[in-house]
């Protein structure tokens, strides 16, 4: 068995940076020394526990159900995994016609769960453009209650002209417009779920270089899209975030988003996968400072921007 | 002391991977403090040969005296191509090959294929656990060359039914993997078998009840890197609270189970 105390450990790591001249996975981490065997010792473990405390987080992408409870687990592992913050929405169900009826059950599911609990939920509204009249009254019902942004799904193209009317109105709100991103196999053959109607970061793009006021966030390149099209798709799109949530924690993925778009335009976020969420973001071959800024400082930043930003 | 149930070298046609090499694996393990690693060789996957792809991974580890201790290696077989009983003579015997790790998705044939059974018999009989994943990568962003079926845990029963005093390695629950999916003869047939399942894949998302249906020795420790990222699957590890796992099971997950198992 291998034996290395912690002064050769910490002297092979520093060869090691020297040689790749970029950050291990992890490398940033702080460590600390599980119990060895009297007759054995072992790299030290690395402290996860402590990573966990070290970053303060916005999920700037998660949801809440209508299942019973559901707030309080969403909660429960949030504080697990020291996310102060939740950005919440509540997507209409796949596959439905996304009457106004259906959104507006939503938004109330998400303004319900802002009340509860007011320290931890930002909320985002949705709705669907093909009810022009009925969004438009929801936006003012939502932001007028305290919503901070927009949740939009797959009924109707971003980049299609039903959506200028609510672009437009959330540039004058200077407020984000999430979208969903269509899921699929390379960008050829899409899930079976996704309509028509659902997006992909081309249509963002467009929509995005029509309205280069609005700030856009694409959606969960972790979430089953073929992230590494979506990253290439958006370079220099300024006006386009991107956030890293989803159940896929594929390695390496948080780098090449950061090579593709640069760090300031990454949000931290989970879509409830969040082990995947805070691991990868952990993993990834990126200085303190940038993971500060991943987690927590670039969502924040846009919340300064409209004035409800954590201190 | 940590021990990584599920590692990689090698190749993977549809995208970059990095850390695919024994040098880099062993980097990242020191930036973890992983002390071993159960290590296969992607490119088993694909070439139709894997006897080649064993023959690459014992090269690999013959590199540095340092590979041989910190590696576990298992050896690919394909029981549906020519010489595979060879194969296993070859890597098991000569090589040294730790276990089996077996592509039944990506090589094209069913658990319950005989030759495939005949191969657990063999692995068993030489007390070798026999490696499977519910699936390799996520099949949504994967290419369109790639496999685009994933298996749930209950797929992996035709073998165990068949042969259910081998040992089995099971990695990335990345689908259903929940106890309900089991009627009461299976769910029993599963805690019996000596089974180990990594912690890597999506669907381990409340470990501690896991570990209460499963039992708490059915789980290890493993991050299915570099495919997916090294952290995720300490993290669901370190996550769980004291009232959901004590200290002593957790130190389970992060050696005793594979060490026991692997038979260390």
């Amino acid at each position: 068995m291998k034996t290395q105390n912690r002064r050769d450990f910490l002297a092979k790591a520093a060869a090691a940076l020297a040689v790749t001249g970029s950050p291990l996975p992890g490398a940033a981490l702080s460590l600390d020394r599980s119990p060895a065997s009297q007759d054995e010792q072992f790299p030290p473990k690395r402290s996860l526990a402590d990573e966990i405390k070290k970053y303060r987080k916005i999920d700037a992408h998660a949801h809440v159900y209508f299942t019973k409870g559901n707030f309080e687990q969403v909660i429960d592992i949030a504080d697990r995994l020291n996310i102060g913050k939740l950005v919440i929405s509540r997507p209409m169900v796949p596959g439905g016609k996304g009457e106004p009826s259906e959104f507006i059950e939503c938004n109330n599911l998400v303004l319900k769960a802002m009340k509860q609990f007011p320290d931890r939920f930002f909320g985002q509204l949705t709705l669907n453009p093909q009810y022009p009249k009925e969004s438009m009254e929801e936006i003012e019902r939502c932001i007028g209650e305290g919503m901070i942004g927009v949740k939009l799904y797959n009924h109707v193209k971003i980049n299609d002209p039903l959506f200028y009317p609510v672009i437009e109105k959330f540039i004058g709100l200077k407020m984000m417009i999430l979208m969903h991103m269509g899921i699929g196999i390379a960008r050829i053959q899409y899930d079976a779920r996704e309509p028509k109607g659902v997006s992909i970061p081309e249509d963002m793009v467009e929509a995005a270089l029509r309205y280069p006021e609005a700030k856009f966030q694409l959606a969960h390149i972790g979430g089953g899209i073929d992230w590494e099209a979506a990253c290439k798709a958006v370079i220099g799109v300024p006006n386009i975030f991107v956030d890293v949530s989803g159940s896929n924690n594929a390695a390496n993925m948080i780098d090449f988003a950061v090579k593709c778009v640069g760090i300031d335009r990454l949000f931290f976020g989970c879509d409830s996968s969040y082990y995947q969420g805070v691991g990868h973001v952990l993993a990834a071959g990126i200085t303190d400072a940038e993971r500060e800024k991943l987690y927590f400082g670039n969502y924040n930043k846009y919340l300064k921007s409209i004035g409800r930003h954590v201190d | 002391m940590l021990i990584d149930v599920n590692s990689y070298i090698g190749h993977w046609p549809f995208r970059r991977l990095k850390g695919n090499t024994c040098k880099e694996q062993i980097a990242r393990m020191n930036a973890a403090g992983i002390d071993k690693a159960v290590l296969f060789n992607l490119n088993g996957i694909f070439y139709k040969n894997v006897q080649s792809a064993n023959d690459e991974l014992f090269e690999a580890l013959n590199e540095n005296s340092e590979y041989r201790k910190r590696f576990i290696p298992f050896a690919t077989i394909n029981p549906i191509y020519s010489g595979w009983k060879h194969d296993f003579e070859e890597s098991v015997k000569k090589q040294g090959a730790k276990g089996i790790r077996l592509y039944p998705l990506y090589h094209g044939y069913e658990l319950s294929n005989p030759a495939c059974i005949e191969l657990a018999k063999m692995a068993r009989d030489h007390n070798l656990p026999v490696a499977m994943a519910l699936r390799m990568v996520d099949s949504r962003p994967s290419s369109w060359l790639d496999v685009s079926k994933e298996w749930a845990l209950k797929d992996t029963l035709p073998l165990i039914k068949a042969v259910p005093d081998a040992k089995y390695l099971i990695l990335n629950l990345a689908n259903n993997s929940n106890f309900g999916a089991f009627n009461k003869d299976e769910l029993t047939m599963v805690r019996q078998t000596k089974l180990l399942m990594d912690t890597s894949g999506r669907m381990v998302m409340e470990l501690s009840d896991m570990m209460k249906n499963y039992g708490s020795d059915k789980f290890a420790f493993g991050s299915h890197y570099p495919i997916l990222d090294p952290v995720t699957g300490l993290l669901r590890i370190e996550a769980m609270r004291p009232e959901e796992a004590t200290k002593a099971e957790k130190e389970k997950l992060y050696y005793e189970n594979a060490k026991n198992f692997l038979g260390l």
